[in-house]
């Protein structure tokens, strides 16, 4: 088994993962059959943000791949040779 | 039939039957709690798949056994690969 760090790093994704598998399948799945007037709905956004954030997570998640690729290129790039 | 035909036929079958659903095109007035759970339907499936790949990834972390005389060659070939690089001019 792996140690220390390694173990709490893996777990911790995994019980993230969960959550958000969770939080998400309530939100899209189950409250919409759930009476509108039920307490549960205090703990959840309106129904357009369940869209609206993976859209904007998606985006920033490209934007940083982009980025990290911009300057990673940059740095490598040799100067012209004068012929 | 090729296997990537296989997908295209099913993915687009799928997709009929979402769009069908999502912007009523047969007037079949379904429920309207119905309406708001299947539109959705694509975003959600991409938010799971990306779940269950992250608790995947995150797993096989947690359970990975340690191998100490890989670790070491593996620090080698980096600094091997380092310098190598550095030689044909990637700056790190």
């Amino acid at each position: 088994m792996a140690t220390g760090v390694d173990q709490a790093v893996g777990m911790s994704l995994v019980v993230f993962s969960l959550l958000l598998f969770t939080y998400y399948s309530v939100w899209v799945i189950i409250l919409p059959f759930v009476d509108s007037h039920h307490v549960l709905h205090k703990y959840f956004l309106p129904r357009e943000y369940s869209v609206i954030l993976p859209g904007i997570a998606a985006v920033i998640l490209l934007l940083c791949i982009g980025a990290f690729t911009a300057v990673i290129m940059w740095k490598s790039r040799k100067p012209k040779k004068a012929d | 039939m090729t296997k990537l035909l296989e997908w295209l036929f099913g993915v687009s079958l799928v997709g009929a039957v979402w769009a069908l659903v999502t912007f009523d095109l047969l007037d079949l007035s379904l429920p309207q709690t119905y309406r708001e759970v299947a539109w959705p339907m694509p975003l959600y499936l991409l938010v799971s798949f990306g779940c269950y790949s992250l608790a995947t990834v995150g797993y096989r972390v947690a359970t990975f056994n340690d191998c100490d005389e890989a670790a070491k060659e593996l620090q080698e070939q980096i600094k091997e690969a380092k310098e190598d690089l550095r030689k044909k001019g990637l700056k790190m």
